[in-house]
């Protein structure tokens, strides 16, 4: 799958220490992509989170997190979107190749092209694509990486809505900017950076302060996705070839051997028929 | 109006039960076409969570294992020569091509644009397992089409197709063989992205291989419990005999399948295992009563000998494969927070298929010779490269019984 060239990638770094909550990412999203409001109620997910999930209608959102930090009420967020994976699960998957992971980063999503099967939400690891369950004839949703602003030179629109937390860029880069941070303030955050090899290498890159796990992170193999079905599928032209030849052969075999039978009996029964004759004589 | 009238009669003279299918099937019917006008995100429990439900879960992934006897039979009868086993290909096949049909109907009502399905065969991803299976279904379908058409060709009297099919039923047996170890195991290839999702017990690199050994199984169990109701119920000969050398088989298969299932499982696969009771009580349940139980039951000789027990192993054993095709495709990926049972009108149409799919073969069995298949009666004298006739007499072939048609 790996057919593009992902080192000129730009990537998102999140730093959610310096995330404020103010989820202007939301509304500039929201904005960027002419999505539909949706009626929510707040509380109606787990805390001060409003929507309470992604959906077809908001392809990011804060999640929020209480926690309590030297016996005061803390909170901590972490911007949910969609990971635009070096390798993703979603374009691999897809048996009419409606994803494509583009060489400025972004994995975008050929509508035209869906079938409606779905398959990119089972295999998503970070359970991003989102259906459109409100129509008859469904296509599938998902964060775009503002595709159509980066190739005009623009930042996308949650990254330029940011005013904190979000920096855009090429990916080492990227990379190294959270590296550099992690070594100057090692106190302040987790030592790791997400998104460097999960699920293969990711172009959304995240610091935080709390524990992964703890914040609504998955847990994601290192390894990238495609792979864990392409080892069993580059068998297919090997295994039609072995089993078709294979029986083929088979079968050629078990039929001469009957022939070869029936032209026996035949023989015997002519010899059987001409020993009376010869006692006449 | 005369054809209305005949047909009307026709169904009126029809048992209860085959009415009572045709009610399911119309209930079915509706309900599908509610999910058009409604969408999918009103008629059915599916939601971003549960991506796939019952539709993806039954009609296809369990669907396409149950309707494997077809091929199986073919390659045993066909390839292995056990050529004593030839009367029980044609139910098979019947059965195989309803199945296969009434998937492909499954999955255009489960695709959000069933519309643009033929989209596969225009934009390929050979990464895709999705892809795979799709091209299978569609080239499997179409190669049980035309081993159906050998019965239907033999109901109207057309020689030249007949023989023409004849020519070319072996590279259609070994086709059919071929492309079936593809996609059913690739049916299981489907799972494996699902890496982080689905449960330990039945994550595991080997389940393509899995789940092409368990079709083999299966579709053997079905031939018999279809030709053991064909007996009971359709009046149709005992073919116990028959039936006993399949059961034969089954113990190596069935062997073959809890061998790998358990190396999958303990070196293969890493735990935890037993975290979820009603997983670890779904997992026993699918290896030991679903494949231990009538593996253990089929290497008994008063089982195989025994019509009844023997039906009752192989119940045993679809029991288990639809287990297990649950256990993978639904209760493995369940999110605790968040159960997925099917809706109202998922469920109506799932019975609606199962429904038509008895519905048909009885009518099918009903209209065409599926039973009295006599190969020695057709005139075969065009070119028989693989030497399968020997002489029947040319010219009048029988098709249903006692009924006599004259050659064109």
């Amino acid at each position: 799958m790996s057919n593009v060239d992902t080192s000129k990638n730009n990537a998102f770094l999140i730093d959610m220490t310096k995330c404020t909550g103010c989820r202007g990412c939301q509304v500039a999203c929201k904005q960027w992509n002419q999505l539909e409001a949706e009626e929510t109620e707040f509380f109606s997910g787990e805390g001060y989170q409003n929507p309470p999930a992604m959906s077809e209608y908001t392809f990011t959102r804060i999640k929020f997190r209480d926690y309590q930090k030297n016996g005061q009420n803390e909170f901590a967020f972490y911007k949910e979107m969609c990971m635009h994976c070096n390798e993703p699960a979603c374009a691999s998957v897809c048996p009419v190749g409606a994803f494509q992971k583009t060489e400025e980063g972004p994995v975008i999503y050929k509508a035209d092209r869906c079938i409606g099967c779905r398959f990119c939400m089972i295999a998503c690891p970070f359970g991003v694509p989102k259906y459109e369950w409100s129509k008859g004839l469904p296509l599938v949703k998902k964060c775009t990486g503002c595709h159509s602003r980066i190739k005009e030179g623009l930042e996308p629109a949650c990254a330029t809505a940011c005013p904190t937390a979000i920096s855009y860029g090429p990916r080492d880069e990227m990379i190294k900017l959270a590296e550099q941070r992690l070594a100057r303030y090692p106190d302040r955050y987790i030592n790791k950076v997400y998104g460097k090899e999960e699920a293969g290498g990711t172009t959304v890159i995240y610091l935080t302060s709390l524990p992964f796990d703890e914040l609504g992170f998955k847990a994601v193999t290192l390894r990238p996705l495609p792979g864990y079905t392409w080892q069993a599928l580059r068998l297919v032209p090997g295994i039609f070839l072995s089993v078709g030849g294979g029986l083929s052969a088979f079968s050629w075999i078990t039929h001469r051997r009957e022939r070869l039978k029936r032209e026996q009996q035949a023989l015997q029964n002519e010899q059987d028929s001409a020993e009376p004759k010869e006692e006449k004589e | 109006m005369t054809a209305v009238r005949v047909i009307a009669s026709e169904i009126k003279g029809f048992h209860w039960f085959i009415k009572f299918m045709m009610l399911l099937v119309g209930i079915g019917v509706v309900a599908s076409l509610l999910r058009f006008v409604y969408g999918l995100g009103a008629t059915t429990n599916m939601n971003d969570t549960y991506p796939w439900g019952l539709w993806i879960s039954f009609d296809v992934v369990t669907a396409v294992p149950l309707a494997a006897g077809a091929f199986t039979l073919g390659a045993i009868v066909h390839c292995f020569g056990i050529k004593k086993l030839e009367p029980l290909v044609r139910p098979a096949i019947v059965t195989g091509f309803l199945g296969y049909s009434l998937v492909s109907i499954g999955l255009l009502l489960d695709l959000g644009q069933p519309h643009r399905g033929w989209h596969v065969f225009r934009y390929w991803n050979v990464h895709s397992p999705m892809f795979e299976v799709s091209m299978c279904v569609a080239a499997y379908t179409t190669v049980l089409f035309l081993e159906f058409l050998s019965p239907v060709c033999e109901r109207f009297g057309l020689h030249l197709p007949l023989r023409l099919l004849r020519w070319i039923e072996m590279p259609l047996v070994v086709a059919a063989a071929a492309i079936s170890t593809l996609h059913q195991s690739t049916l299981g290839t489907f799972f494996l992205i699902a890496v982080d999702k689905l449960h330990n017990l039945w994550y595991n690199p080997l389940l393509p291989l899995l789940f092409w050994v368990s079709a083999i199984c299966t579709g053997m169990c079905i031939i018999i419990i279809e030709a053991s109701a064909c007996h009971k119920w359709m009046g149709q000969p005992n073919e116990g005999v028959l039936l006993r050398t399949l059961a034969k088989i089954l113990p190596w298969t069935l062997g073959a399948y809890i061998a790998i299932r358990l190396y999958s499982l303990f070196v293969l696969s890493d735990g935890p295992f037993f975290d979820n009771p009603l997983l670890t009580l779904s997992f026993f349940l699918e290896l030991v009563v679903g494949f231990i139980l009538p593996f253990i039951m089929f290497t008994q000789k008063s089982v195989r000998d025994n019509d009844r027990r023997r039906v009752i192993a192989a119940c045993l054993v679809v029991f288990g494969l639809v287990l297990n095709r649950f256990n993978v495709s639904m209760f493995g990926m369940m999110d605790p927070n968040q159960i997925y049972y099917p809706s109202l009108i998922e469920s109506l149409v799932t019975i609606g298929i199962i429904a038509g799919h008895i519905l048909f073969f009885v009518l099918i069995a009903r209209y065409f010779p599926i039973f009295e298949h006599h190969p020695e009666t057709v005139d075969y004298s065009l070119p028989d490269s693989f030497q399968k006739h020997d002489g029947g007499d040319k010219g009048t072939k029988v098709t249903e019984a006692g009924r006599t048609v004259k050659a064109s």
